[in-house]
């Protein structure tokens, strides 16, 4: 029998982890809603960020000056992903860009791996710029991380206000007509480049914001940065349903939710076979609702035969 | 000249393959091992290729079937006496018997198809990114297993001391044997009813073809034939992990079937080939090597340059080197037409 | 009709039109004209390239060869969204309505068209006086509206982007005889406002009756125009559209 114990530290740890996660699945979200598109290379933005946090630690600059640079970066490297790579691959199918964002993927942390071991001669670099977040107060007799607050809060605040642009301005009822049939949002004026650019910036700056958080939570950086958690919000993601932003969202919410409560809650000895009943898990909810859990009826991108 | 074009086809590869192999049976020891390396690409290449190029469906875990494979291989033609003492915890069955090399490979073919079988039929049902997730999902199903099971394999640890069988003529025999098989696969029905659901589902559909079942032929093919690279991989290097055929294998053999040409077999066998033939020379260049001049490369350059050739190729000719066509001789046939269309002209002079 | 339409220039000019899908020709070398304030049809069998036509004009598809003018600008290569804010509207087939937004914010987007938003109110006013079931479910999803009041939607969404120019595909299809009556009844108002329009149709008669002119199309070409004394003549209109 497992017996696992859930306490109140590990279940609000679990929601800051939650929340971060929640937000990487709003920033795939939107570039998939208007170009279609899913971005394996989004935790390489977030890499990007992180080694930009890193570096300027190591430089001494201020805090806020590294994470000015952190948002910096990331939104230069998202333009030039959404020019280089999303613009010239519109018109090819979804496996073709699905492929090549994993190529991009690859591409930018072999490079970040090459930038390192040349540079600094080891694998990775330490991160103390925003490391102060990495300490706990304590509240209600349970030790939280600064971290996790500052997720919560940023998390709640950047989805409320992605829903108020979304809902209540013209160029947010814009992105959502796009993101269901961009083929007659264009026919009635609404400019393809210009909401592409708002998706792909918006997605940047969640990006940012997100290399701050996991920078905190993990204060060293390597090339592989992210990496399994991009795989595991883009899992969550699919099993939420892409189709929609906000199932995307809880998607992401949940899978990072869970994964925070059974890795703290387990013993250490009893879970190495979590990620195989994870991601069993994982094959159930796609054979039975391909379109994903929350989805509701059929989507276009996700079929079954 | 038509009826000969199939045998066109199935040449092309095969002579490349045979090429490379005797090419580097002249070289010397040290870099033979790269002529071997680049042919066990195309085995693992052209094996994932029966599957994603004539159906369409991408696919993360083809190296699972080659994981697995190459564990059975591997630990079945470990001698006895060493598996007692380096593997005290495995099945009875496992450690107390071995057997022979040409043996090993039927076994890892066995276990790939029946594993690909196993997680097929239910997966085969799902299209586009569900099954891409989905197929990561098993990927990474297998590695977790075979990194934590120790009644069946080392676990997280080497296992090693496994006959290194596969040199260049075991390679070479294994890869034309793959490249066989895929090539008469997408020539009998099956194949050409599987590659009618890639082009247009609903049509096939349509006329009888069951999607499904097709599918599952082929992955589990695919997994047969991934086994059997798996037993031509480990055979090679001599000993395994759970982290070899994991992975960087994945990016690396989808990469080479990009670049070569998702759709053809020509394709897959091009771009194994050149790509492995570009991570080797970089590979030797990162230890510096000498091509008239002193190229001394930093560490990493060799993912670097892979991962741009895959993202290049993708934007600028997402079809692939080779277009996604086979080989042919057709340049030749259009030299022989002219001529003989020239020489049939009547004469204008003196009619 | 309006007298001034024929001293004006064409607002509406399609030269030597081609447009292949692949190896497939679907509009060849087609050349029509609508003038400011006229309502033209443009009908033909299936497969005719009639909605091609439409889509080329539109910016959705790009011309092999030929040339596209609204009141004098060359359109033809163009992106959508520019045709768009350059004053043509599209009432696409099948109506393309976004079911999950609710009318009147499918009602704004039609407002992307225009180039400034000043008297979007007004705008909004007419069209509810036009089709008054759209101000009765303003606030409710689009997707709960019944085929003809969709449709109705779709209309009122493109006269929103005040277009010179409104093309219409196929408007009547799969609707009620009632619903269509109502839908030509609309066309007739619009028709009264000057708006110049060009209406492909599968309702041959009707169209032919109710237009200035109509263009018969088959196969990718104009065959020839019709006028409305010819929709009387059911003979001639039988030959024509199986001649063709």
């Amino acid at each position: 029998m497992i017996v696992a114990v859930v306490d109140a530290q590990n279940l609000v740890d679990a929601l800051g982890l939650g929340a971060i996660y929640a937000l990487m699945a709003v920033g795939i979200g939107l570039v998939f809603g208007v170009l279609r598109l899913v971005n394996f290379a989004y935790g390489q933005l977030i890499m990007a960020g992180a080694f930009t946090l890193a570096y300027a630690s190591r430089a001494n600059w201020p805090t806020w000056a590294a994470v000015l640079a952190c948002f910096g970066v990331v939104l230069a490297l998202s333009l030039i992903m959404e020019v280089a790579v999303f613009r010239p691959l519109r018109t090819q199918s979804p496996a073709v860009m699905l492929v090549a964002t994993f190529a991009v993927a690859f591409l930018l942390q072999s490079v970040a791996l090459l930038i390192v071991l040349k540079v600094q001669g080891q694998l990775g670099v330490p991160a103390s710029a925003v490391a102060q977040l990495s300490r706990a107060v304590t509240i209600a007799g349970v030790d939280i991380r600064k971290v996790t607050i500052v997720s919560l809060v940023v998390a709640v605040v950047a989805l409320g206000l992605l829903a108020v642009l979304l809902g209540r301005t013209t160029i947010g009822l814009q992105m959502r007509a796009a993101a269901t049939d961009f083929t007659t949002a264009r026919l009635l004026g609404v400019s393809a480049n210009r909401v592409i650019a708002l998706a792909v910036v918006l997605a940047g700056v969640i990006a940012a914001a997100v290399a701050v958080l996991l920078t905190a939570r993990t204060p060293y950086v390597q090339s592989d940065f992210a990496l399994h958690d991009t795989i595991i919000v883009l899992v969550g993601v699919v099993v939420g349903g892409i189709e929609r932003l906000w199932t995307a969202t809880l998607g992401g919410f949940a899978i990072g939710f869970a994964s925070g409560v059974i890795n703290g809650a387990l013993p250490t000895d009893k879970s190495v076979y979590l990620p195989s009943a994870l991601f069993t898990l994982v094959i159930l909810v796609l054979l039975i609702r391909p379109a994903g859990l929350f989805a509701r009826g059929r989507s276009s991108v996700v079929e079954r035969v | 000249m038509t009826r000969s074009r199939p045998l066109v086809e199935l040449a092309g590869p095969c002579v490349l393959v045979s090429a490379v192999g005797i090419v580097g049976s002249f070289t010397s020891n040290a870099t033979a091992i790269y002529f071997q390396t680049a042919i066990v690409s195309v085995a693992i290449v052209v094996a994932l290729y029966v599957f994603v190029g004539n159906s369409g469906v991408l696919s993360f875990g083809q190296a699972s079937f080659a994981s697995v494979g190459a564990y059975a291989a591997g630990i079945m033609t470990v001698p006895v006496e060493s598996k007692v003492g380096t593997l005290p915890d495995v099945f009875p069955l496992l450690r107390d018997h071995a057997i022979g090399n040409a043996w090993s490979f039927v076994l890892a073919t066995a276990i790939g198809a029946a594993y690909a079988l196993l997680v097929g039929i239910p997966l085969m049902r799902l299209s586009g990114l569900a099954a891409g997730i989905a197929t990561l999902a098993v990927l990474e199903i297998t590695h977790n297993i075979l990194h934590e099971w120790t009644k069946i394999g080392p676990g997280a640890g080497l296992l090693s001391l496994i006959p290194e069988t596969t040199g260049l003529l075991q390679a070479t025999a294994g890869a034309l044997v793959v490249i066989g098989v895929a090539f008469w696969y997408q020539r009998t029905r099956l194949g050409r009813q599987l590659r009618a659901t890639r082009e247009d589902p609903a049509a096939a559909q349509a006329v009888g073809i069951s999607v499904h079942r097709q599918r599952l032929w082929a992955f589990a093919l695919s997994g047969a034939l991934s086994g059997f690279a798996g037993a031509l991989y480990v055979h090679m290097i001599g000993s395994l992990t759970a982290d070899q055929l994991y992975l960087e294998l994945t990016f690396l053999s989808l990469a080479m079937l990009v670049i070569g040409g998702v759709t053809s077999l020509w394709g897959a066998v091009v771009g194994a080939l050149l790509v492995s033939g570009v991570d080797s020379f970089l590979g030797q260049a990162e230890s510096g090597v000498n091509i008239g001049f002193q190229l001394d490369l930093p560490t990493g350059t060799r993912l670097v340059a892979v991962g741009a050739l895959m993202a290049l190729t993708l934007i600028l000719r997402p079809s692939g080197i080779t277009g996604g066509r086979e080989f042919s001789l057709r340049w030749l046939e259009a030299a022989r037409l002219r001529r003989v269309l020239a020489a049939a002209r009547p004469r204008e002079e003196g009619s | 009709m309006s007298t001034a339409a024929a001293v004006q220039a064409p607002m509406l000019e399609v030269a030597g039109l081609d447009v292949r899908y692949g190896p497939v020709a679907a509009v060849r070398g087609v050349s029509l004209h609508v003038g400011a304030g006229e309502i033209v049809g443009l009908i033909g069998p299936n497969g005719a390239g009639k909605s091609t036509t439409l889509h080329a004009i539109m910016g959705l598809v790009p011309p092999r060869a030929g040339e596209v003018r609204v009141a004098g600008h060359r359109l033809h290569g163009s992106a959508p969204e520019r045709v768009a804010r350059s004053g043509v509207a599209l009432v696409p087939e099948g109506r393309r309505i976004f079911a999950e937004l609710t009318v009147e914010e499918n009602l704004r987007l039609g407002l992307a068209g225009r180039r400034s938003r000043d008297g979007a109110a007004e705008d909004f006013a007419a069209v509810y006086e036009l089709f008054p079931v759209l101000r009765e479910f303003r606030r409710r999803s689009a997707g709960a509206l019944s085929g003809g009041q969709q449709q109705q939607l779709a209309i009122a969404r493109a006269l929103v982007a005040r277009p010179k120019l409104l093309l219409l595909d196929e408007p009547s299809l799969g609707l009620a005889p009632r619903v269509v009556d109502l839908v030509f009844d609309a066309l007739a108002e619009i028709r009264e406002r000057g708006v110049t329009v060009l209406l492909v149709e599968q309702r041959a008669q009707r169209t032919v009756a109710f237009a200035d002119r109509t263009y018969l199309m088959s196969n990718g070409e104009i065959r020839l125009t019709l006028t409305p004394t010819d929709a009387a003549d059911t003979d001639r209109m039988v030959a024509a559209y199986f001649a063709a």
